[in-house]
């Protein structure tokens, strides 16, 4: 399994661009879930690019387990790493759900009754199984949104990063999402994830680190990142908490950034 | 103007004439607009693929070449050659120059206005604009797709042969997507009321003053003249 | 007021109909919110609603659409585009594309519906004005952030004077300072008396500004009633729409059998003002 390591990266938009990450220094450990949370601009997408190669720091440097990406291609670093973006329309090209599915796995080598299974599985995974010969296009945007993530689970990376995996999900969808993050928990891969949706985040992750303007401000358990200590640097950046944490903080009590902590502490 | 400008240019014969044209129709605007810098990066770009190609074939293998400037292994440089391949490319000059002007003054959204103006119907400059626009959008967009399916794996820096496998990966969402774009912008249009026949009521419209009315009907008029000049045979000092 | 009697409407080419025989009323100064698990018809009836299918969208309908007491089926979609402004989750996509400012893009709309001039004018500057975006109008539309773009679409939407606002998950895209900023706008609209529909995911949103709320499962109309009490309805879950904060957390807190002093507090810190 792969350690993860930002050091000192800084990042810059060529030709003059704006810097989008700012001596970022951040180590997440093999089998971590963590969230990346912040505004849109504040770095999160650039952040997760670096982490598979798409993007390159304009300084410091990148490591896998202590060994710099920077020699290995994205296709290589592919196998470590497996990215879901945004927006699935971006990614979805085949004429069925399972040819889309095989894509990913089938590039890192895969292929015969091994490819069929670990197909087979992420599409019961995101609840897809039923539709396995549907052109994804025949299927709404969320279900769609389910299925690149099912083409990236299917690569059964150590390290698994979601951009925005609950945007546009309903109540199933989301449920969904919380299941695969916690599958590849207990198969120790690492999660990362990057969203807007603070109770999910703190009923999903057990680390959470807020970007703002290309700087983490804040790095620490839900608990921790929710709780009155830290709103000031959360409200800096438009972020609320979520309701069990201010009400847990109205009532005098730390540490509930879920409902069930909340119960728990009363 | 860059219509006529392109006209002139091809009429002109020689050198002398495509390079005053440049300089009147093309440089001065520049100037006084303040782009000559861009003008000149832009079009250079533009056309440096064949006036490289135009100088290489004119200079070595024009056929009624005769006087021989200097030799390239079994293959010779003219001097008629060379004579016609700098007229040429005068004219090269002043056609990308001056399309080039048009394409860096005129802001879309003026031109659709002011066809709008004229008459012409919003929706065939809509479409115009739209497809003017939609550049930059798709490039965007490919930009993206790319980046997803190389965090899938795909090899987009290995052998052609491989890079090949990436088209249907690389093409088919763009084009999917684009699809689904266009439905997307139609209904927001139709539901703005684009679709009602009739004129729309402009905020605003280029200004077109007296002396540019002037400069382009002098130029629009020069046309027909200089067409008459070549066949009556006068003007042959202009090359 | 703009309703829907007993509305079937299939996509052109699909199997089967994506709403069956829904009845919806919207009055004047109405909110109402639009709430299901996706592909459960919220689209589609936003789409019916504005006019859009079948128009633009093509395929078949069933039953009525009224505007006030009118049926709509004979009128075209420009005819419409006055009466029922639409807006969609995707900021980028809903711009004209061809306004070089925030100004000419709200003007859109009335311009393309041929308004006299100085009317356009007043139009545009009191959508701008409604939306509390007038330091943005000499801005550059594609320039902005999504969610200054929805703030940009909806005032292009109030500048065609519509009798009623019909907006499909217009947060879905935005990051949380978007959608404070939308659900802020859509407050201020609700207070001044503006008919709208809302279909969104965030019930919490809703919560804060709809009288009604409607709930679709399978094209059908299951839920119709008060919003707090429809929101608060315990088979809303097991239509696979998520409840708003305060009411998942009330109901976990009755799940736990906590004493009656911890409820007490609890409840006291729900209700103040946060």
């Amino acid at each position: 399994m792969t350690d993860l390591t930002l050091e000192r990266v800084s990042y810059r938009y060529p030709k003059g661009g704006a810097v989008a990450l700012d001596g970022i220094d951040l180590h997440i450990a093999a089998g971590e879930r963590v969230a990346l949370i912040g505004q849109n601009g504040s770095g999160k997408t650039t952040l997760v690019r670096h982490v598979n190669g798409l993007l390159r720091p304009s300084s410091g440097r990148v490591l896998h387990d202590d060994s710099d990406v920077a020699g290995r291609t994205v296709a290589q670093l592919a196998r470590a790493v497996g990215l879901a973006f945004q927006d699935p329309d971006r990614q979805i090209f085949a004429g069925s759900v399972r040819r889309e599915v095989e894509f990913g796995p089938r590039n890192l080598g895969l292929s015969g009754g091994a490819l069929r299974a670990a197909v087979d599985e992420a599409l019961a995974e995101v609840g897809l199984d039923g539709v396995a010969d549907t052109n994804p296009y025949d299927l709404g945007a969320s279900r769609r949104k389910l299925l690149a993530l099912a083409s990236v689970q299917a690569m059964r990376t150590p390290v698994l990063v979601l951009d925005e995996p609950t945007t546009g999900q309903d109540m199933r969808g989301v449920a969904i999402v919380k299941r695969v993050i916690d599958g590849a928990h207990v198969a120790g891969r690492t999660v990362i994830a990057i969203s807007h949706d603070m109770g999910f985040v703190a009923e999903t992750v057990d680390r959470v680190v807020v970007l703002r303007a290309g700087k983490v401000i804040l790095d620490g358990t839900p608990a921790l990142v929710f709780s009155k200590a830290s709103w000031d640097a959360l409200r800096s950046t438009y972020l609320e908490p979520p309701l069990p944490a201010i009400v847990g903080s109205q009532l005098g009590v730390a540490a509930t950034p879920t409902d069930a902590a909340l119960i728990a502490a009363l | 103007m860059a219509v006529t400008t392109t006209a002139l240019a091809v009429l002109a014969g020689g050198l002398l004439g495509p390079a005053l044209l440049t300089a009147v129709a093309v440089v001065v605007p520049a100037v006084v607009g303040r782009i000559l810098g861009r003008l000149l990066r832009t079009a250079l770009l533009l056309t440096l693929p064949i006036a490289v190609s135009v100088l290489l074939v004119n200079l070595f293998f024009f056929p009624a070449g005769r006087e021989i400037l200097f030799q390239v292994g079994p293959i010779a440089a003219t001097a008629e050659g060379l004579g016609f391949a700098l007229e040429t490319l005068a004219r090269i000059g002043a056609i990308s120059g001056a399309i080039t002007l048009f394409y860096l003054t005129t802001p879309p959204s003026e031109l659709v206005l002011d066809l709008e103006r004229r008459g012409v119907s919003p929706r065939i400059a809509f479409v115009t604009l739209a497809s003017v626009q939609t550049v930059p959008a798709l490039v965007e967009r490919a930009a993206t797709i790319t980046a997803a399916q190389r965090a899938r794996g795909l090899d987009t820096e290995g052998s052609l042969w491989r890079r090949l496998h990436g088209v249907l990966p690389l093409a088919g969402p763009v084009l999917l997507g684009s699809i689904t774009e266009v439905e997307e912008r139609t209904m927001a249009f139709e539901a703005r009321g684009f679709t009602r026949p009739g004129r729309r009521t402009l905020l605003w419209w280029p200004s077109d003053s007296g002396p540019q009315r002037l400069a382009r009907w002098l130029l629009v008029l020069a046309v027909p003249l200089l067409v008459s000049a070549r066949a009556v045979g006068w003007l042959g000092w202009l090359g | 007021m703009l309703a829907l009697e007993s509305v079937t409407y299939r996509y052109a080419g699909a199997p089967r109909p994506s709403l069956h025989d829904v009845s919806l009323e919207l009055g004047e100064g109405e909110v109402v919110g639009l709430v299901g698990a996706s592909e459960a018809g919220k689209t589609t009836l936003c789409l019916i609603a504005s006019g859009l299918a079948p128009r633009t969208v093509g395929g078949t309908l069933t039953g009525r659409v009224l505007l006030d007491g009118e049926d709509t089926a004979p009128l075209a979609m420009d005819e419409l585009a006055g009466r029922v402004g639409i807006a969609f989750a995707s900021p980028t996509t809903q711009l004209s594309g061809v306004a070089a400012t925030v100004y000419e893009e709200v003007g859109f709309g009335p311009m393309n519906l041929g308004v006299a001039r100085p009317e356009l004018i007043a139009r545009i500057e009191e959508a701008l004005a409604a939306l509390r975006i007038e330091p943005l109008a000499d801005r550059d539309p594609a320039q902005l952030s999504g969610g200054q773009q929805q703030l940009v679409a909806i005032a292009g939407l109030l500048a065609l004077h519509p009798a009623h606002l019909v907006l499909d998950e217009p947060t879905a895209q935005l990051d949380p300072a978007g959608t404070a900023m939308v659900a802020e706008a859509l407050a201020g609209l609700a207070a001044g008396g503006a008919s709208i529909l809302v279909a969104e995911q965030k019930t919490d949103l809703l919560a804060g500004i709809c009288s009604r709320v409607v709930a679709l499962d399978g094209g059908r109309v299951v839920l119709d009633g008060i919003a707090a009490e429809i929101l608060a309805d315990p088979r809303l879950t097991k239509l696979g729409v998520a409840p708003p904060a305060a009411v998942r957390l009330r109901r976990a807190v009755a799940d736990a059998n906590l004493p009656a002093a911890a409820l007490a507090r609890l409840e006291h810190a729900l209700a103040a003002p946060r």
